[in-house]
């Protein structure tokens, strides 16, 4: 049964993981052609921290970022299938972070 | 059309585009009250609004995406909408501001308050866009704008020490009042790096339709046109020093403003001055309303240009046809002109950094400049400048607004 | 493809050329056991109001009984993404060009010289 989920609205928000701690928020969705469709592969989890975002926009400056105001943000790369979206407004990770020691590769 | 000529027209678009309500406005008031010392807030200014229209028209070449657009698409709706907001809103008061100058330079002319003008003005402005196109706005309010070009006339009859005014170019300290001193200062640089100048150049860069082979054309129109727009401004300064300054003349009623003319060039003085005044602001003025309706219809992708007739663009004309009247409305309410624009000014400077970091951050993006992205001058000049003058008008507005 | 990065904000582009708005949202179809498809674009109505404050569209689509004048652009008639988007579909005709088409027949297109 298909039922659909906006990408805008999936965008900034908090993903959960199974125990219900954050795990980052969702900063974009990456989908790969498949023959005539795009299929949803992963999506780009970064930083669940206001400070933490910010910091990332300062580091697009070069100025600021030389002047060491930035910080490079850690954004990682977690397949599709982790996630529950069942509630788009309240992503879940299907496992814990602890799960097979791996959060997903880095991006 | 050849290259030369495309630097000539950007030139005499830089001269006669510069100057407008709110440089003559705080150039007068600065001369006036501190003589030669607040030259040096002119010339930052000036550098640093070429700086930020050169990046207007290299995003514009390189990427082929006005500014409003290329914000929209970078930070989404809802940081779109923050500097949308406060450009439009500083965008406007500055274009009220516009308004009452031509109402202002009718008034000296006819004797006719000027109230009254607000409508008729507005009316007038808003059939040139109407029945206009970009060419038609870009180059045709630019080229009268040379009339302005009488303020430097006035200025070398006055006979200024030029050694003097050369000196003033460097920061000084002032020797009285320092809260207005600071508080024109940041006026000042309001007054020159207006977001309607550099978001407007953009636009048209996009109109013209630019690419990269436009880049040193780009770079010559920016340095050149905005180096000799910011000399008129001194030149309107230096004036108002000679004249105003050594009779203790503050210009706090836009009456006075006048004299700075008539002393050097007399009847003619009077009527140039009017005729500048006029001008100028009907110059700038439609170019504030035609950026008002390309920050909106660019921002949500409907359909846009000066070139197209208003019925291929409805919603485009609708948002400069609404500009105008409201604007125009707000002179007729008899709000004195002069406190306005100086007003607006002041909210210029302190909005900067809002109006201003999301053009830094693009153009440090290589998704849309590609290799052009900024070099390191480019971002601090404007980063410093931005930073620098919102917080001397947090400090100084307040003092100015509760102190006299 | 990044699809917040890429596509969502961009100008799209009807097959005549013309503007008609920018991509408001797009429709991830999620399904049971298979990797979510991409389903197509939204344009217009009250799709943006969702990304400014969720509480405010909620009330908007009570006032308006519905989404508004939405524009669903189903992704096979999406022929390009560059510069902006290119899509295969007639602004004219679709209700991504209702309030264009309103302003141009109620206000502008009445005033001599349109």
């Amino acid at each position: 049964m298909a039922s659909e989920v906006r990408l805008e609205r999936l965008l900034g928000k908090l993903v959960v993981d199974a125990f219900g701690l954050p795990f980052g928020r969702i900063e974009d969705v990456i989908a790969e052609p498949q023959g005539d469709e795009y299929l949803v592969t992963h999506l780009l989890i970064g930083p669940n921290s206001r400070l933490a975002q910010l910091l990332a926009s300062a580091h697009e400056l070069p100025t600021l970022r030389a002047l060491g105001l930035g910080r490079r943000p850690r954004v990682r790369r977690v397949p599709w299938s982790w996630f529950d979206l069942t509630d788009p407004d309240r992503p879940q990770l299907r496992r814990s972070v602890a799960d097979d020691g791996q959060e997903g590769t880095r991006a | 059309m050849s290259k030369l000529l495309e630097i000539a027209l950007g030139l005499v678009t830089g001269i006669g585009g510069f100057l407008e309500a709110g440089s003559l406005a705080t150039s007068a008031q600065a001369g006036a009250e501190f003589g030669y010392q607040l030259i040096w807030a002119i010339a930052l200014g000036a550098i640093c609004i070429a700086f930020l229209v050169e990046m207007g028209g290299r995003l514009a070449a390189v990427s082929h995406h006005p500014l409003p657009d290329a914000m929209r698409e970078r930070f989404g709706i809802r940081f779109f909408l923050v500097p949308l907001l406060a450009v439009a809103l500083v965008s406007f008061l500055v274009l009220a501001s516009e308004i009452g100058g031509v109402c202002l330079a009718l008034q000296f002319t006819t004797g006719v308050a000027f109230r009254w003008w607000a409508l008729p003005v507005a009316a007038a402005l808003w059939l040139f866009l109407w029945k206009g196109t970009f060419g038609l706005v870009e180059q045709g309010a630019s080229l009268l704008g040379l009339v302005t070009l009488s303020f430097a006339a006035g200025a070398l009859k006055l006979h200024p020490a030029l050694h003097q005014v050369g000196a003033a170019l460097l920061p000084s300290l002032p020797t009285h009042d320092p809260a207005k001193y600071w508080f024109m200062a940041v006026s000042i640089l309001g007054a020159s790096v207006s977001p309607y100048l550099f978001y407007f150049y953009s636009a048209g860069a996009v109109e013209d339709e630019w690419d990269e082979g436009y880049l040193g054309i780009n770079r010559a129109v920016a340095g050149l046109g905005m180096t000799f727009g910011g000399a008129v401004a001194v030149a309107v300064l230096v004036c108002a020093a000679l004249v105003l300054h050594p009779r203790g003349i503050q210009v706090d009623r836009y009456e006075q403003v006048p004299l700075i003319l008539t002393e050097p060039l007399g009847l003619w003085g009077f009527r140039l001055f009017a005729a500048s005044l006029a001008v100028a602001c009907f110059g700038a003025a439609l170019e504030i309303a035609l950026l008002l309706a390309y920050l909106v219809a660019q921002g949500f992708g409907w359909r846009w240009g000066e070139n197209v007739r208003p019925r291929h663009a409805a919603r485009f004309a609708l948002v400069y046809s609404a500009a105008l009247l409201l604007g125009g409305l707000v002179i007729v309410t008899g709000l004195d002109p002069l406190k306005l624009t100086i007003f607006s000014m002041a909210l210029t400077a302190l909005s900067l950094p809002v109006t201003v970091m999301p053009l830094l951050v693009l153009m440090n993006d290589p998704d849309y400049l590609g290799d052009r992205t900024n070099g390191w001058l480019s971002n601090a000049a404007v980063l410093c400048v931005s930073v620098l003058a919102a917080v001397v008008a947090l400090v100084t507005i307040p003092l100015q607004i509760f102190g006299s | 493809m990044e699809l917040g990065r890429e596509v969502l904000d961009q100008q799209v582009i009807d097959a005549r050329g013309v503007a008609m708005g920018k991509v408001d949202g797009v429709v991830l179809e999620l399904r049971e056991g298979e990797p979510a498809r991409v389903a197509g674009l939204v344009i217009g109505g009250t799709t943006l109001l969702w990304r400014i404050h969720a509480g405010l569209a909620r009330w908007a689509e009570r006032r308006l009984g519905g989404e508004g004048h939405v524009t669903r652009i189903p992704w096979h008639r999406v022929l390009k993404i560059g510069v902006d988007v290119k899509v295969d579909v007639e602004a004219e005709a679709s209700p991504a060009s209702h309030w264009e088409r309103w302003v141009r027949d109620r206000i502008i297109g009445r005033i001599p010289g349109a």
